[in-house]
């Protein structure tokens, strides 16, 4: 007989709990929004972003941290893959970074202080 | 020994609307703190001179009374007293509670408490804040480990006991240096400083442990031989005395030299010299010692729990002294010229703490209260009845 | 076109493998990236003789540039640069009137208390403030002889006519002159030191100090210069001349 250690029965059944529990939620949030279906964007400017697209969907917050935290200590500034560079092919902050971010519910607080277009 | 210690009833309404008045503080408390987070520090009166307002008062002096109130426990274990020895589980107790209401103001008067954590992430080795931050954590870890042999591991109660001492020293005077480091500040900026705040430490945390064991004793019905009350009282004489020693040679050196003595006339006779006449001179030294040292009210146990309050509010007094007049008192960035500025460069900072301030500081004493009064409900901190040892005699006036 | 997009793709993707590679190493690649130069040590040097004591020009450039706010509230205005009047107590010396900043000190005292590194100094001695990183304790302010820090007591806009090209202010973080961090790496000179010359003073000098063939080394060389509180050893890079 496999004896399963007790923690780890629970931390299963939590895991567990949590993916049922995760769609409905899902669910819940976006009927409450009208949401549905993929978020419409704004259509970028440029040809091309500095990261394929899909790298650019999942893992911008980190580029972005990363960025700031060399720019900030270390001075290393690219024009590329600046702010305001991505400004210039999104220029809308509602039209853009908002309309994933409510859909997802996220409040990033970098524009409390940079500067990016409404 | 140990059948001698049992928690009190906590049943009483008294004891429920302290309950609850300590509970109420605490809310506002949460209620100011959350009021200055969302709007920001402009709805305090801090300034860009007087960074460190009121609630940095009420932190540090729990902090500081903190390990004070440990010192009850040290007697017993350390300095061998065998006659305090029933009131080391109250001591170490009480040391935990008010440097959780006193951690819990600090780092909710940061400007950006929802960053707390960064502290964990990032550290900086060479700031005298990092190190607090291991010295108040170790301490709670070393204070929870010397109630654990008391209660349990009688036979490591002198290591663990003799390590909590070591540390409340240490404690004491990272807090002290926090200020006594800062080389741009001549007000605090002195050796001395550590010492004093131990000093002062010492004093106030003897004579909170005066007053709730008098006042718990009471109101529970136990019984407590005066003899204890009086003992506890030399302990305050002598600390308070040693606070007098520490204060009286640091401004006696400040005011021999010609480069330091502007700033030891200001404390004497600037803007801020009835909180240092006033609050550290009078209320917490002299009168307290007066009390004491006459036979009336020294020998009685109101006149000796009145002092005890004169002490704290000296305490408290201290703290305000060295926070506000050392950061009031105006840079001389250019010496031998009169300096002005937009900036208020050269003149005295104002300051006069607004009331959000002050119920966060109250929130932060509740919270060491609620802890208090719920710690000996629930645990056997206290025995049933002090006694004092036969042949026992303490000075008295 | 294509071929456009994909030579942009492709330099996305090597900066994208880079990211994960090792950090910091992707960016050599690009050509447009500027990096603070450990071998510089960027300085000032302030001639007290040349400042008009009727010239707020530095001060009001500083504001423009940096979106400094004004709340109105003397005791909470943020100052990075301010122009002080010192008049000789004795009355032996003629009175005098200076910009005082961040002295960006060599051993800065701000730095060492800091408890999260937020406060630090730059490879090139600029120290600077990371306001990602601040938690509002102040324990810097206390710390500085100098006066040079202010918190941020009210939450800021930005001004009319202020630059979108440097943040606006969370409220509850310490902050102070920069040597205008974003125009130095831009190649070009603090915005105080600019305006000053514009007026025609020319009382502020910035150079890097370790090159022994700029104008500020060779100053400091060749005439008197003090710093602020030299007594405290916190070997400040702003000097002062004729002080």
């Amino acid at each position: 007989m496999v004896r399963y250690p007790p923690l780890r029965v629970i931390q299963v059944l939590l895991v567990a709990l949590l993916m049922c529990a995760a769609p409905l939620a899902v669910q819940a949030e976006m009927g409450h929004n009208h949401q549905s279906g993929p978020v419409k964007l704004q259509k970028p400017k440029g040809t091309a972003c500095v990261l394929p697209e899909e790298q650019m969907r999942r893992t911008h917050m980190d580029y972005l941290k990363h960025k700031r935290a060399v720019t900030v200590r270390e001075g290393v500034r690219v024009r590329d893959e600046s702010l305001k560079n991505c400004i210039s092919c999104h220029p809308s902050k509602k039209k853009f970074c908002e309309q994933c971010h409510k859909y997802v519910g996220v409040k990033p607080d970098c524009f409390e202080c940079h500067n990016y277009p409404d | 020994m140990i059948d001698n210690y049992r928690a009190i009833e906590g049943n009483s309404s008294s004891y429920f609307s302290l309950l609850a008045l300590f509970g109420t503080f605490v809310a506002i408390g949460a209620g100011a703190f959350f009021y200055i987070e969302h709007n920001g520090h402009g709805v305090t009166n801090m300034t860009n001179q007087v960074v460190w307002g009121l609630p940095h008062v009420f932190a540090i002096s729990l902090l500081v009374m903190a390990s004070g109130a440990l010192n009850l426990a040290s007697m017993a274990t350390v300095f061998g007293a065998k006659h305090y020895k029933q009131f080391r589980r109250f001591s170490a107790f009480l040391a935990i509670a008010l440097l959780a209401g006193g951690l819990a103001v600090l780092v909710l008067d940061l400007g950006r408490p929802d960053r707390m954590l960064l502290t964990m992430i990032h550290m900086n080795f060479k700031s005298m804040f990092t190190w607090n931050v291991f010295l108040y954590s170790g301490f709670i870890v070393m204070c929870f480990l010397y109630l654990w042999t008391m209660m349990q591991h009688e036979r490591f109660v002198k290591l663990a006991g003799s390590a909590a001492f070591g540390f409340r020293l240490i404690l004491t005077t990272g807090t002290g240096s926090i200020f006594g480091v800062i080389a741009a500040r001549d007000m605090f900026h002195s050796a001395i400083t550590a010492p004093t705040f131990i000093a002062v430490s010492l004093s106030a945390g003897t004579a909170l442990s005066l007053i709730l064991l008098v006042v718990t004793f009471r109101s529970t019905g136990r019984e407590m031989d005066i003899k204890l009350v009086h003992g506890l009282r030399n302990m305050l004489v002598f600390f308070t005395l040693l606070v007098a020693y520490l204060i009286v040679v640091e401004k006696f050196t400040s005011l021999y030299a010609p480069n330091t003595d502007d700033v030891a006339h200001y404390v004497l006779g600037g803007a801020h010299k009835m909180l240092y006449w006033g609050g550290v001179v009078v209320i917490g030294v002299l009168l307290p010692l007066l009390v004491l040292f006459m036979p009336a009210s020294g020998n009685s146990v109101g006149g000796i729990v009145f002092a005890s309050i004169c002490s704290i509010a000296g305490e408290m007094a201290f703290i305000a002294h060295v926070l506000f007049a050392g950061q009031a008192y105006p840079f001389d960035m250019f010496p031998g010229y009169e300096i002005t500025s937009v900036f208020l460069d050269g003149s005295v900072g104002v300051y006069w703490p607004s009331l959000v301030e002050l119920l966060l500081g109250l929130g932060g004493m509740a919270i060491t209260g609620l802890i208090y009064i719920l710690g000996i409900k629930f645990f056997r901190l206290l025995p049933k009845k002090a006694v004092a040892p036969e042949g026992w005699a303490p000075w008295s006036p | 076109m294509t071929m456009d997009r994909r030579s942009v793709l492709g330099l996305g993707g090597a900066a994208a493998a880079g990211v994960m590679l090792a950090p910091g190493l992707h960016l050599i690649a690009a050509p447009n990236k500027t990096e603070a130069d450990g071998n510089k040590r960027w300085a000032m040097l302030i001639d007290v003789n040349k400042c008009a004591s009727d010239c707020t020009a530095c001060t009001s450039a500083c504001r423009t540039e940096n979106n400094v706010p004004m709340f109105g509230d003397p005791t909470r205005d943020i100052h990075w640069i301010r122009k002080v009047e010192l008049k000789d107590k004795s009355g032996r010396r003629p009175s005098v009137s200076l910009p005082v900043l961040c002295n960006h000190c060599e051993e800065p005292p701000c730095v060492h208390v800091c408890p999260t590194e937020a406060s630090f100094v730059r490879k090139d001695g600029i120290v600077l403030v990371d306001k990602h990183r601040c938690i509002g304790c102040r324990y810097c302010m206390i710390a500085c002889p100098y006066k040079a820090r202010s918190l941020v007591y009210h939450k800021t806009k930005l001004p009319e006519g202020g630059n979108p090209d440097v943040p606006i202010r969370g409220s509850g973080v310490v902050e102070k002159c920069t040597f205008c961090v974003h125009r130095v790496d831009d190649g070009k000179l603090p915005a105080c030191v600019e305006a000053c010359n514009r007026e025609g003073h020319g009382a502020m000098l910035f150079g890097d100090l370790n090159d022994p063939e700029s104008e500020i080394a060779k100053r400091i060389k060749s005439v008197p210069t003090t710093t602020v509180r030299k007594d405290l050893g916190l070997e400040p890079h702003v000097h002062y001349q004729g002080l």
